[in-house]
């Protein structure tokens, strides 16, 4: 995109420079447990999450990474909720969110990679390292 | 002969506790384990409880003697079960994001701010503005809760069983209340969207906060949480939604539609 492109939606795909099998393929999501991924006895902080559309087209959103994230695929009526949620779980614990790109990068506190998704991811930010500004010396108190 | 000292660390605002070591006092059980907090720092706390759940994998932590500090576990982003053996102070357990915590005393302002997802249940009263701006999961409060609790909230459940002060659920933008006592004046105030259920008398409503009609998924809704947390049958409750005169995000720009989901 030029610089003097002007783009009011940003999506998921766009974010990534690709699109995902499990946004165009139902059957890469239909194993995935959403009371297993979710804290407590039900579906926890899934709950708020419900099918939207996004450019005419089935979305979920994406909170880690502020976008959407298009369904191509027809979803079941009277299932788009579930499949919307399981799309976004999928799409979480594959680490493709541009969140967590966002993480690895620039995170200042060590934390797990894939946050509460996946059990056992690696840690980032353990090195973190405030930036210097070229010239400026610490106050001498 | 000559030493040369460290450099003196010092932080002239006063607010940094600079003493970043991790005291390694738990004891470790399998997947559980526990320490006593008694004298250790703020700091110092969340460091062993970070150190536990980050780096040693521990599932089940138990906290004693936590004494009432403020900010106790803030920030942990990892699926958990921490309790906390006693009362905290200000900003308990906000921005979490997958914990499931039991308190057992007591809770000041703001518990379980920015909370992502997770469930915290308190056992005594918690202070104002707690679960402001809550994004999603549970929180659970056996006893009271101050002024405007939910301020601002923009997902998830707050189960409060007692009453909740005024301005509760001022500009609510998501998400779901359940005030089993009284409510304060200016339930809802200029909120946006979700809903509140109120089992107890209203003082009075805010602006744009209006009843809203019973359905059948309010009904599967209460009743589920209720069975969660093991606290019976609901009470009857009234529902309280926006009426929607005051704030549309449809007339807004994209962006600003986007923070509330």
């Amino acid at each position: 995109m030029s610089e003097t492109e002007y783009k009011v939606s940003i999506d998921a795909e766009y974010l990534a420079g690709r699109r995902f099998e499990y946004q165009e393929d139902i059957s890469q999501v239909e194993n995935v447990d959403l009371l297993a991924a979710t804290p407590g006895p039900d579906i926890n902080w899934l709950e708020d999450v419900t099918l939207l559309e996004e450019d005419g087209v089935p979305a979920v959103f994406d909170r880690y990474s502020n976008s959407f994230l298009k369904i191509y695929f027809a979803i079941p009526p009277g299932r788009e909720d579930e499949i919307a949620r399981k799309v976004l779980i999928k799409h979480l614990e594959s680490g493709n969110s541009y969140g967590i790109t966002l993480k690895e990068r620039h995170c200042k506190f060590p934390q797990p990679e894939l946050g509460p998704w996946v059990e056992g991811s690696k840690m980032v930010g353990t090195n973190w390292t405030a930036p210097v500004l070229e010239g400026w010396e610490a106050p001498q108190h | 002969m000559d030493t040369v000292a460290p450099p003196a660390r010092f932080d002239p605002r006063g607010l940094v506790e600079l003493d970043e070591r991790v005291p390694g006092t738990a004891e470790v059980d399998g997947e559980r384990a526990q320490f006593d907090a008694r004298e250790l720092t703020t700091r110092q706390i969340n460091l062993e409880l970070r150190r536990l759940v980050y780096e040693l994998g521990i599932r089940e932590v138990t906290v004693h003697n936590p004494g009432a500090k403020h900010s106790l576990g803030v920030g942990i982003l990892a699926r958990c079960r921490i309790t906390f053996a006693g009362s905290l102070g200000y900003f308990a357990c906000g921005l979490i994001d997958g914990p499931e915590v039991h308190i057992t005393g007591r809770v000041g302002w703001s518990a379980c701010e920015n909370m992502m997802s997770g469930v915290c249940v308190i056992d005594g009263n918690a202070g104002s503005l707690t679960a402001a701006a809550l994004r999603g999961g549970d929180l659970v409060v056996h006893g009271k809760v101050g002024a405007r609790t939910g301020i601002d909230q923009k997902g998830g459940t707050i189960l409060v069983l007692g009453d909740a002060g005024s301005m509760t659920g001022f500009m609510m933008q998501r998400g779901r209340q359940i005030i089993v006592g009284n409510a304060g004046h200016g339930l809802g105030d200029s909120m946006y969207d979700g809903t509140i259920y109120v089992g107890g008398k209203v003082a009075s409503l805010g602006i744009d906060c209006v009843p809203g009609e019973w359905t059948d998924a309010d009904t599967e809704f209460v009743t589920r949480k209720f069975t969660i947390y093991g606290l019976g049958d609901p009470p009857e409750l009234q529902k309280f939604v926006c009426g929607k005169k005051l704030y549309n995000y449809d007339s807004l720009e994209p962006s600003e539609r986007k923070l509330v989901l």
